[in-house]
């Protein structure tokens, strides 16, 4: 519990707890986007700009509004965040706020990637031949290395994990500093190399066609979550290296490795669809 | 299977998948090596994860090959098989991936005629064939882990884990 790094749980309890409890910032937060994807719709459309314009400043504000008010309470939050559960409590490896936390993004990441590959198949089978004529054939060289870089950072944190289970706290954050690198290999890779040679050398782009426009959506999407993992690791990382984990506190490394693994699953589906598979249902 | 054994789950999938897919190909007759069928043995360590993980694997790598519809039913067979393997476990591995190898091969014997247009006989022998290299290649490196596990088997800590 908080004696693994010297924070006894009394000392927790008497502080305001990290947790913003019954905030309005999520309401808010969520309102503004949708207000914001309404402006981005009349923008796209160039309808009522000014409106537009000001309904896309309005999320702006409200992101702005949250990060002033909450970033102040992050430090503290990080450095008494372990000693929060009561003494004795056996809650497994995963605490039931972060396992709960962790599954209902994993739900809501299954919602919107269902989503999107079922966008996929609802214009494929549209078409008699897939790719449709003209499409190009993907040279899937890098996809292959990033397929490459995924597998190795997935066995890479578990190994980490498994290490600090054994009280290797060395190998784990040198696990992790391993997977983080990873992970920023693989944006570097598809944004920096795979995108910019199709798109500037004209093989594919987002507007040539329904192939090109829903390669652009599906990695652009997967792309984004791998960014969001990479910056969830460099978080994970720096409590690290501040000693807040421990073989019997690593719950919320594994939560980072299990969005982390969600993310290569999904990636080994575009591989195969959108690098291979492109006569299955033609 | 508890969120904790995702990664297992996850590694095994990429394996068959990225194994499939991602590496050279080589063919025996009509049958491809499927590189991702060398894990089968590991099995019997990593449990219902990796039986799991190994399943959907290949209906991953399916997905991205040429194929009819009626080869998605071969994660189905895999599935069953894998299961054997798991159950087998405590009795003999080995009888385990013997009893795969069959269950798969009897299937891929039916099938490749389909998929393939190949003679029933070409395509029991080289799915036999095919299917046990694999295998076997993965039961080695089974045998070899098998006897590192002891060695490297994490201390009994209690799992109170938090954040």
């Amino acid at each position: 519990m908080g004696t693994d790094t010297g924070t006894s749980p009394t000392h927790a309890e008497d502080k305001t707890p990290e947790y913003l409890e019954h905030s309005a910032w999520p309401v808010l937060i969520a309102m503004a986007i949708g207000v914001a994807m309404v402006g981005l719709f009349l923008l796209v459309k160039g309808f009522i700009l000014p409106a537009a314009i000001l309904m896309m400043l309005s999320f702006g504000a409200v992101l702005a509004g949250f990060l002033y008010s909450d970033t102040r309470n992050w430090r503290r939050a990080v450095s008494e965040s372990p000693g929060r559960t009561p003494p004795g409590t056996n809650l497994g490896p995963f605490p039931v706020d972060i396992s709960l936390t962790i599954q209902l993004i994993i739900l809501t990441e299954i919602l919107l990637f269902g989503g999107a590959f079922a966008v996929y198949f609802a214009i494929r089978l549209q078409f008699p031949v897939w790719p449709p004529a003209g499409a190009p054939i993907l040279d899937d060289s890098i996809a292959r290395i990033q397929t490459l870089v995924l597998i190795s950072s997935s066995v890479l944190v578990e190994w980490a994990i498994w290490q600090l289970k054994r009280g290797n706290q060395r190998a784990f954050k040198y696990g992790l500093i391993g997977t983080t690198l990873l992970g920023c290999l693989f944006p570097i890779l598809q944004f920096g190399f795979e995108w910019p040679h199709l798109i500037f050398n004209k093989i594919l782009t987002p507007t040539s066609g329904f192939f090109g426009a829903t390669f652009f959506l599906l990695t652009g999407i997967h792309g984004a979550h791998v960014v969001a993992g990479v910056i969830a690791y460099t978080y994970t990382d720096i409590r690290a290296f501040m000693g807040q984990y421990s073989p019997k506190n690593y719950g919320f490394a594994e939560a980072t490795a299990t969005y982390w693994h969600f993310v290569h699953i999904i990636w080994l589906l575009l591989f195969a669809l959108l690098w291979q598979g492109s006569r299955l249902l033609g | 299977m508890k969120l904790e054994d995702f990664g297992t789950f996850v590694i095994f999938t990429a394996l068959y998948a990225a194994g499939t897919l991602g590496l050279p190909k080589f063919s025996l007759l009509a049958y491809q090596v499927k590189v991702g069928e060398i894990p089968t043995a590991f099995v019997a360590i990593f449990g219902y994860p990796a039986v799991l993980g190994l399943t959907l694997g290949q209906f991953i790598a399916n997905l991205g090959v040429e194929a009819s519809p009626i080869a998605m039913v071969s994660p189905v067979i895999s599935f069953v098989g894998l299961l054997i393997v798991y159950q087998l476990r405590k009795v003999s591995t080995l009888a385990g991936c013997i009893a795969y190898i069959i269950l798969t091969s009897a299937w891929l014997t039916y099938l490749l005629p389909i998929t393939s247009g190949v003679s029933t006989a070409d395509a029991a022998i080289s799915a036999f064939l095919g299917q046990t290299i694999a295998v076997m290649i993965g039961y080695g490196a089974y045998l070899i882990a098998n006897r590192m596990r002891a060695t490297l088997e994490p201390p009994q800590i209690e799992q109170t884990a938090q954040h």
